[in-house]
C-alpha cells in the first residue's frame, strides 16, 4: 500500500503542464503509469491529499525519470503536453545542492551526480575544485542525480515545478 | 495493444475517453483539447444508439454489484431501506460534483467513479504489484448494497450512469413493452421480479434508471411461448 506522505511538491512526469493546470487536465487514467518502461511513474496515494491522490509522480530517490519520453505522446487529456519530444526541453523541476552534506563541497572526491546527468557536462558541471554545479537553465528534474546521491538523505534534490520551454 | 484504465484507454490507434472524465477536464481547465474531445466521440455515439450498455456490459462494478446481489438475495431479501428507484439524486450528486469540480480545480467525481477505481487498481496490481487504500470504496459499496439498499450506487449515486443516462434520444435502443395479438403476456411479473433495480418494464417510465442489462427480456423469454411482448428496440 502506498503510504509514503509527500513532503514537498510532487514531481511530474516529463511534459507535464505547470501544476495548477496539471491537476485540472489530469484525468489519473493511468496510461504514463503503464507506458513508463522503468516504474518510475507512480500514483500518488490517499495520504497524499484529496487534491493530487491518484495523479502520476516520480520519486528520483526510489526511481528517477530516465527520460525515454515515451509517456507525454499517450496522454489523452494533455496535462502531459504531448508535442514535448526533445529531453532537453523537458521541466521536471531543478536539482539543488545541499553544500553543507554534499561530499564534494564538504572537500572529498566525488563525481556521482556529475557523471551520471543524462545532459553531460552541461546540467552539471564541475568547477575548478571539482565540485558540482547546477545550471538551473539546462537541468531538466529528471532526479537522476538525487538517486545515485551516495549521501544519505541525498544532498542533491530535485525542487519539483517550472514550466516547459 | 491495449493500454490504459476505464478512464481512457486505447486499442491500437483508437483512443477511448470516459466522457464524465472529458467533460471535467473541459470544466475545470476551461480549455478542450482537440485529442481529448475526439476520444469521447465513441463512447458518445455509443451511448446514443445504445443507451447505458457501459453501465449494464461493461461497468465492472455492475458486475460486482449484480454477483453481490444474488448472493443477498439468500442473506437478507429486505434491505434495512427499501426506497423507490428514483434518479432524482443521481443528477444531484452528479451537477453537485461539477460544481466542485471547477471550483477546487480537479476532476472532483473521478475520487468516486466506481469503474475508474477497479480499473485503474487493478492496473496498478499489474504493474506496480500493489493496490491503494481507494479500492476500499468498492467494499463499502458491496456491503451497503447488501444490507442497506439493493443496487445502491448504480441507482442512486453513480455520477457515471447520471451522465450517460442524458445522451438519450427518440432512437435510442430501449426495452419496449408492446401487448398486442402477436405479442402475448401471461402477465407473470418475472420480468419485473428480474430487475434487480426494482424497475417495471411493463409500465411506467424506467428511463433513465434503466441501463439496458436485458434481465427483464432474458426473463420474459424464459416465461412465455411464441413472440414475447418485451424486446430492445430502436
Amino acid at each position: 500500500m502506498q503510504a509514503i506522505r509527500m513532503s514537498r511538491k510532487p514531481v511530474r512526469p516529463p511534459g507535464a503542464l505547470s501544476e495548477k493546470d496539471f491537476l485540472s487536465k489530469c484525468i489519473r487514467c493511468g496510461k504514463c503509469l503503464q507506458v513508463c518502461p522503468y516504474k518510475s511513474i507512480q500514483m500518488a496515494g490517499f495520504f497524499d491529499g484529496i487534491r493530487v491522490m491518484g495523479s502520476p509522480v516520480i520519486r528520483p530517490r526510489e526511481t528517477p525519470c530516465y527520460l525515454c519520453m515515451k509517456c507525454p505522446p499517450v496522454c489523452p487529456s494533455g496535462a502531459l503536453d504531448r508535442t514535448v519530444k526533445d529531453k532537453k526541453k523537458v521541466r521536471m523541476g531543478t536539482a539543488d545542492i545541499n553544500k553543507k552534506e554534499c561530499l564534494a563541497w564538504q572537500d572529498t572526491l566525488c563525481r556521482s551526480c556529475y557523471q551520471s546527468c543524462p545532459i553531460f557536462d552541461q546540467a552539471i558541471t564541475m568547477d575548478e575544485n571539482l565540485r558540482p554545479v547546477v545550471d538551473e537553465e539546462k537541468c531538466v528534474g529528471c532526479g537522476i542525480c538525487e538517486n545515485v546521491c551516495p549521501v544519505d538523505p541525498p544532498a542533491i534534490v530535485v525542487r519539483a515545478g517550472g514550466d516547459n520551454r | 495493444m491495449l493500454m490504459g484504465t476505464l478512464y481512457s484507454f486505447a486499442v491500437g490507434p483508437v483512443w477511448i475517453t470516459d466522457p464524465l472524465s472529458g467533460l471535467q477536464v473541459i470544466i475545470s481547465a476551461l480549455a478542450a483539447d482537440r485529442i481529448l474531445l475526439l476520444s469521447m466521440v465513441i463512447p458518445i455515439v455509443f451511448a446514443l444508439v445504445f443507451g447505458r450498455v457501459f453501465c449494464g456490459w461493461i461497468c465492472p462494478q455492475n458486475t460486482i454489484s449484480e454477483l453481490f446481489d444474488s448472493l443477498a438475495a439468500r442473506i437478507m431479501p429486505k434491505r434495512l431501506l427499501n426506497p423507490s428507484p428514483s434518479s432524482k439524486i443521481r443528477y444531484m450528486i452528479m451537477g453537485l460534483l461539477l460544481i466542485v469540480t471547477p471550483l477546487l480545480g480537479f476532476p472532483v467525481a473521478n475520487l468516486i467513479s466506481a469503474p475508474g477505481i477497479i480499473s485503474v487498481q487493478a492496473a496498478n496490481y499489474i504493474y506496480v504489484g500493489s493496490v491503494g487504500i481507494e479500492l476500499g470504496l468498492i467494499g463499502v459499496i458491496v456491503l451497503s448494497e447488501i444490507f442497506l439498499v439493493r443496487r445502491l450506487w448504480c441507482n442512486y449515486v453513480c455520477p457515471q450512469g447520471a451522465f450517460l443516462g442524458l445522451f438519450r434520444i427518440g432512437k435510442t435502443m430501449k426495452v419496449v413493452y408492446k401487448e398486442d395479438e402477436e405479442h402475448v403476456c401471461g402477465q407473470c411479473f418475472e420480468c419485473a421480479k428480474a430487475c434487480q433495480f426494482g424497475l417495471n418494464p411493463m409500465g411506467g417510465k424506467i428511463y433513465p434508471l434503466c441501463h439496458n442489462c436485458g434481465d427483464c427480456i432474458t426473463a420474459c423469454e424464459r416465461m412465455n411461448q411464441g413472440e414475447k411482448p418485451l424486446a430492445f428496440r430502436f
